[in-house]
């Protein structure tokens, strides 16, 4: 039976994006990444898993968003 | 050399060990430690073109920068966790001067030599379960027999009666549907809970983001004992074999540094 604990050489973008950005010690440092900045980051990974029909689409549309009104 | 660059401080994790060097060089980054107390802060400097706050803003909008360079923590990360227990902090930990990393070692000492010691001899595992709804839909269908009566009772049934049989059949089913995945989730998670020393569920991740057909059904992490993993994998194995037929799929990964399992209590406090 194949071993299901070994990790991939080639571990997935989305794995450590779960981690390196979601998790890990959060300090009050002087400059820290906000959950606003995480979503925004999630935004740019749909955009960059998404089929190029998608990725124009939401290429129209204001990025964060946060401060625009929307129309 | 941009004149106005300024050196920020980035902060990829504290450990009790000062690590070796030499074998940092493969990550590409000048790595130094800012000691305090016992322990150390493995920092690197960078420009404050990309981690100063704005420009930090703007370059998360990069994918491209932003897999190099989480890739590029997540390896720094990794080869010192394969030397000394790692307390891993989260991308862009940036501070201005390597007087405020002191600080930080200095009033969070007793706390951040605790969590270290609490991690010593583990490793964090990772567990993300899909569920292909369509074959575990087909299984039910096929061996549930309160499904099975249904499904009897829409092929005797007249025209306008098996229509609304079959609106109540496919309800039944999405119940049920419902209640198995979850049935089956949690079990997983609480025999590998039993397993681990801690362990928590995550929030599910979209589809959107996954990029997987299935849907994902449980995103765990666990934080397992190293002399313990033998019997955690034998677990993951054998619900592996039990669930694989009923349409879930495991995607286990790891060793991890523990990122699932290091919060800071003094900053929950500040949130709360």
């Amino acid at each position: 039976m194949d071993n299901v604990m070994l990790k991939s050489k080639d571990v997935t973008l989305l794995e450590i994006l779960d981690r390196v950005l979601d998790k890990g010690v959060v300090v009050s440092g002087d400059i820290v990444i906000s959950v606003a900045d995480v979503d925004l980051v999630y935004v740019g990974l749909k955009v960059l898993l998404s089929s190029v029909e998608t990725m124009e689409r939401l290429r129209g549309a204001p990025f964060a968003g946060a401060g625009e009104e929307p129309t | 050399m941009e004149a106005s660059a300024k050196d920020l401080i980035y902060l990829y994790c504290i450990t009790k060990v000062k690590p070796h060097y030499a074998d940092l060089q493969k990550t590409g980054i000048k790595v130094y430690s800012i000691y305090s107390q016992g322990i150390y802060a493995i920092v690197s400097k960078v420009s404050a073109s990309k981690f100063g706050e704005d420009n930090l803003k703007k370059k998360l909008t990069d994918m491209s920068w932003v897999e190099r360079n989480v890739r590029q923590h997540e390896d720094l990360v990794e080869a010192i966790m394969g030397e000394t227990t790692v307390l891993p902090f989260k991308f862009a930990s940036i501070f201005r001067t390597e007087k405020n990393v002191e600080k930080l070692l200095k009033e969070n000492n007793a706390e951040f030599k605790k969590i270290i010691t609490d991690l010593e001899g583990t490793d964090e595992w990772g567990l993300k379960i899909y569920c292909s709804p369509e074959k575990l839909k087909a299984l039910l269908e096929e061996k549930n027999e309160l499904i099975r009566e249904k499904v009897q009772e829409i092929t005797l049934a007249g025209k306008g009666k098996a229509y609304f049989l079959k609106k109540k059949k496919d309800e039944l089913i999405k119940n049920m549907l419902n209640e198995k995945i979850s049935e089956y989730t949690q079990n997983s998670f609480m025999k590998l809970k039993k397993r681990s020393s801690r362990a928590r569920i995550n929030k599910i991740l979209p589809k959107e983001v996954t990029e997987k057909k299935e849907d994902m059904v449980l995103n765990s992490a666990f934080l397992v004992n190293k002399k313990r993993i033998i019997g955690f994998n034998r677990v993951l194995v054998n619900l592996k074999t039990k669930y694989s037929d009923k349409g879930l799929s495991f995607d286990c990964s790891g060793p991890w540094p523990p990122y699932n399992f290091c919060s800071i209590r003094g900053n929950k406090e500040k949130h709360g």
